[in-house]
């Protein structure tokens, strides 16, 4: 057995059993919900569970390295779903287009009927980009990114032709750049820790901004697309 | 089980750190062997396939323009460099890493197949292999969390209790379902001979000397 260090609470040494048998009983009731479900995207969205339950057996071990476990799985998980949605929908858009040459998959354009995008969206873009520049990091990155995305949609609300950024990405690109520098500053000159905190966490909300920004306007390109 | 038991003399050990790599004949036939096959695919091209036609006398060529080529060359390159790390590494941490890079290495090499019949396959393929997650990722947490350790050379030298070996029964699920199965649904894919049907070799090899060396590694775990 394992020596457990007498610093860790006896509760959490406990809970290692139960979140085992959790995780594989979870695991296990998924898979006979798959086995009953027919609809395919119903199946690939109970899958995704079974990934959870995955989540939950790894944590149970509570140590760095099964932290270390917890970040591939995620991705593994991540990647596999993305993958296989990918798969649906090009199967389905092959299926169809075998049939009906003309008819496509494509969505249809949206209808946006919602009172905050004519009333005062600038002013909210406004003030959630400041709160955002406020908070930097990851979470003000999210929040400047929701701000820039709301502009877009109230601007494609009102029927506005939206400005047309071409440098967004290439901001993203310093983001990553500043996020680099920082991260070697770390180990280079520990005594700036400040300087390069500081960098990173700019780095961060211009690049998690810039990137919901993006998803704004590729969504625009991909849904206008003929 | 002894290391050096189950695989030959130990050549010698390769120190990285926390990351250990020992070196067995058997390791070193089959991580020499994976990376040639994986030169052999690099330089390798995809077949023509020359398709009669019902009605005419005509024949219908069906090739693979060179973006599509490119992106299954690329997968399986990675794919075959996987399966030799996965053969060389002295880590559970590494090994299940690389079982699941493998897996969604193998359901694009498939997918990349564009017919129905194929994409219906890797589709379900690929819900085993995203099902089979769990006890792949469930049984190296298992083990760690009996052991202490993820190194094999550790764990040799330590005595199988019942969560060990529970854990490598659900490593060999996963193993299973990761790689294991994935011929199977390759197969489909090669019925057909599809155009570009030589980079579906490699799924097969990899799964094979995947479920090879897991075997090697639950021996270790298991006694």
């Amino acid at each position: 057995m394992v020596p457990v260090p007498p610093y860790v609470p006896l509760e959490i040494v406990n809970m290692y059993l139960p979140v085992v048998y959790t995780g594989l009983i979870i695991g296990f009731f998924s898979l006979i919900a798959i086995a009953m479900e027919k609809r395919q995207i119903h199946i690939l969205i109970l899958t995704d569970i079974v990934g959870f339950a995955m989540i939950l057996v790894v944590a149970s071990v509570g140590t760095d390295l099964a932290e270390s476990f917890i970040l591939p799985g995620l991705v593994v998980e991540l990647a596999e779903i993305l993958a296989i949605s990918e798969i649906l929908i090009s199967r389905e858009m092959r299926k169809i287009q075998s049939t009906n040459i003309n008819k496509t998959l494509a969505p249809l354009p949206m209808k946006y009927d919602m009172e905050i995008l004519t009333t005062a969206p600038n002013f909210l873009t406004l003030v959630l980009l400041a709160y955002g520049v406020f908070l930097t990091g990851f979470t003000g990155g999210a929040i400047a990114g929701g701000g820039i995305l709301l502009y877009v949609l109230s601007r494609k609300a009102r029927g506005l032709p939206i400005v047309e950024i071409e440098g967004i990405s290439g901001l993203s690109g310093i983001g990553w750049c500043m996020w680099l520098i920082a991260l070697c500053l770390f180990f280079l000159l520990p005594q700036y820790w400040l300087l390069s905190l500081f960098l990173a966490a700019a780095g961060l909300l211009l690049k998690v901004a810039t990137k919901m920004g993006i998803i704004g306007i590729f969504m625009r390109e991909e849904y206008g697309k003929k | 089980m002894n290391i050096g038991s189950l695989g030959g003399d130990l050549l010698g050990l390769i120190p990285l750190g926390d990351i250990v790599l020992y070196i067995n004949p058997f390791h070193l036939f089959m991580f020499v062997t994976m990376l040639i096959f994986t030169f052999l695919i690099a330089i390798g091209r995809t077949e023509t396939q020359v398709e009669t036609q019902f009605g005419t006398l005509d024949d219908k060529t069906k090739t693979v323009d060179l973006k599509e080529f490119r992106a299954r060359r690329f997968l399986s390159v990675v794919c075959g460099i996987a399966t030799a790390g996965a053969m060389i590494t002295g880590d559970l941490y590494n090994l299940t890493l690389f079982m699941s890079l493998i897996g969604i290495l193998n359901i694009g090499i498939i997918s990349s197949v564009k017919q129905i019949d194929v994409l219906d396959s890797v589709f379900q393929y690929g819900l085993i292999a995203m099902m089979c997650s769990l006890p792949l990722f469930g049984g190296a947490a298992l083990v760690l969390g009996a052991c202490g350790t993820v190194s094999l050379l550790a764990i040799q030298s330590i005595k199988p209790t019942a969560m060990m070996i529970f854990g490598a029964i659900l490593m060999f699920i996963g193993a299973c379902g990761e790689s294991g199965i994935a011929p199977f649904f390759a197969s489909k894919a090669e019925m057909f001979r599809t155009p570009g049907s030589p980079f579906l070799l490699i799924v097969h090899l990899s799964s094979l000397f995947i479920i090879i060396r897991v075997i090697e590694v639950l021996l270790i775990i298991c006694t």
